[in-house]
């Protein structure tokens, strides 16, 4: 298993789409930083009062997270990167070489799944030291705020975004290609599968009035996306809950699918 | 007690309600290089994805080293696969393929990695990657890549497909090269019998799913190689004055007898037919080609 682990981890680190997508999460963070620069500092005075009505009065670490890490962008990131890495052993069939050997075939996801989440944890640091860390250092209106609220929201975005990963996985390891894993993805990190949630909200609601679970309560990416990082203790324990419970059905199906289907 | 390194034991794969594998049994003995022949789509692949662990079979079962159940997924490290087209990363090098394989197997010889490259004639692509190798030089590394876990027996499906003359002749070498100096056994499979027979010391004829036969290189070239075809209008009578003249070599299919000895006294035996009142309607002499004799038994057509 550990040594599976390394030989994902040696093939991402020489992948070149590893590479520019670690770019691509450095840009991302330089220009989410520029932006809040323009808008919380506004030297120019152009922003008018733009700038307090966003909220960027005060910036805090934890709104940070929230605002780079927990986007839509963001997330565009990560899917391509979990596609792309999930996909690269199935495209020039690399399995091949190895599932024969190995005793247990759901070893491969699980390792190839554990390697995806160091990799997205080393974008989430890119984007995050150089957003996050200009930020701190260059935007006059920060201040680092609680450390509890950090904290929780730094877990909770890590938990969603590593969630969300493992269903990316998920669909990239199901439809065996890029374009597969790809498309629902997107649907998903552009906001498409939301406003479907929404519509099945309404519809729920026109049929039976006001119920006490809406689809929007049961789909991941309304519940992180949309989530108020200020809501008390049982509503964090909520979204973790349903992280951790997508995470292992989207892994765990992950697992299940290789260990029953034939290599191509 | 012949030292069988693999056997199949009615091994089957179903696609829905077709059998792409049908029942076959198999038997490699150690050191063969055994040809699994067969035109395309009759099971050479499917077959060699079940041994190679690739695919679930549907029903039957497989040894390696007499070892059979849950045994056998012990013995798969000891098998090195090449299926179809070899799986490399193509941005990765040569080395850097191979290294990718071995961290997965816990090997951190990169010496043994190298001589790998050495074998297969790969020494000196630097950091060439592979997507820019030719066709020879990709089979050769997924060659490299099955030794990686040094495996007892290796499979090969169509390994010299679509390769250049130079690279069937460098195929062949390297093929002679690990089942004589590395003593591995060799499963390949092809559809260029004439390539085949080169390199082959047994082999299996499949088609449409199922093993029609089995044979050693000896045996086979035997039924393939030059005969006196002989039709009488009695087999019985004439099997018996055969016999008395002292033919052993001799093979009845249909109405024809086949002898494979003493092709030159095709008129003594006419003469000695004639003699007890045996008409003679046909004698000759006949030779086959591996290829006629494959589509002689798989009910085909040449090419030609």
């Amino acid at each position: 298993m550990i040594n599976l682990i390394k030989m994902n981890l040696y093939r991402m680190m020489n992948a070149t789409s590893t590479k520019v997508l670690a770019i691509v999460s450095a840009l991302f963070g330089l220009m989410q930083f520029g932006i809040l620069k323009l808008i919380a500092d506004d030297p120019f005075n152009i922003m008018g009062s733009m700038a307090s009505e966003m909220g960027f009065d005060s910036v805090t670490a934890s709104t940070l997270v929230s605002n780079f890490l927990r986007s839509s962008n963001f997330l565009i990131i990560v899917a391509v990167f979990v596609v792309l890495f999930a996909n690269a052993e199935q495209k020039c069939g690399f399995d091949k070489n190895i599932i024969g050997i190995t005793k247990h075939r759901w070893l491969h996801p699980l390792s190839r799944f554990i390697a995806a989440v160091i990799g997205v944890t080393a974008l989430m640091a890119i984007t995050g030291i150089i957003g996050i860390g200009c930020s701190a250092l260059f935007v006059n209106a920060f201040t680092f705020g609680s450390a509890t609220a950090f904290v929780k929201t730094l877990g909770l975005t890590y938990l969603g975004t590593v969630a969300l990963a493992g269903v990316f996985f998920f669909f990239t390891t199901a439809f065996r290609s890029a374009a597969g894993g790809v498309v629902p993805s997107l649907v998903i990190c552009t906001g498409i599968l939301y406003m479907i949630e929404q519509l099945l909200d309404l519809l729920v609601k026109k049929v039976a009035g006001s119920p006490k679970l809406l689809p929007t309560d049961l789909f991941l990416d309304a519940k992180f996306l949309n989530f108020n990082m200020d809501s008390g203790m049982t509503a964090c324990l909520i979204l973790a809950a349903v992280c951790v419970g997508y995470l292992v059905f989207s892994v765990g199906g992950s697992m299940l699918l290789t260990q029953k289907r034939d290599v191509k | 007690m012949m030292d069988y390194i693999l056997t199949t034991n009615a091994l089957t794969k179903k696609f829905g309600s077709y059998k792409a594998s049908n029942e076959v049994s198999i038997h490699v003995q150690r050191g063969d290089i055994y040809g699994l022949i067969g035109r395309n789509g009759a099971g050479k692949t499917t077959l060699m994805k079940m041994i190679g662990g690739l695919t679930h079979p549907t029903s039957g079962s497989f040894e390696i080293t007499g070892k059979n159940g849950e045994k056998t997924e012990k013995m798969m490290p000891k098998v090195g696969i090449l299926i179809e087209a070899p799986g490399l990363y193509p941005n990765m090098t040569a080395m850097q393929n191979l290294k990718t394989k071995a961290i997965a197997l816990g090997i951190k010889d990169e010496s043994y990695l190298q001589g790998l490259l050495k074998e297969v004639g790969l020494e000196n692509t630097g950091k060439k990657k592979a997507k820019q190798f030719s066709l020879g030089m990709k089979q050769r590394l997924g060659i490299a890549m099955a030794l990686v876990n040094q495996p007892e027996l290796l499979i090969l499906d169509e390994p010299i497909n679509g390769l250049d003359p130079q690279g069937i002749a460098e195929m062949r070498q390297i093929l002679h090269h690990l089942c004589n100096d590395r003593g591995i056994t060799i499963l390949i499979s092809s559809h260029i019998l004439d390539e085949l027979s080169k390199v082959a010391t047994r082999y299996g004829i499949i088609h449409e799913g199922k093993l029609l036969e089995e044979a050693s290189k000896e045996e086979l070239f035997a039924r393939c190689s030059e005969r006196l075809e002989l039709k009488t209008n009695d087999i019985t009578k004439t099997l018996e004055v055969l016999n008395s003249m002292g033919f052993s070599k001799i093979e009845v299919k249909d109405d024809t007898i086949n002898i494979y000895e003493r092709l030159n006294e095709g008129g003594q035996i006419t003469v000695a037919l004639a003699k007890e009142n045996i008409m003679t309607n046909e004698i000759a002499l006949k030779s086959d080609a591996l290829e006629d004799y494959y589509f002689q038994l798989t009910g085909g057509q040449s090419n030609d």
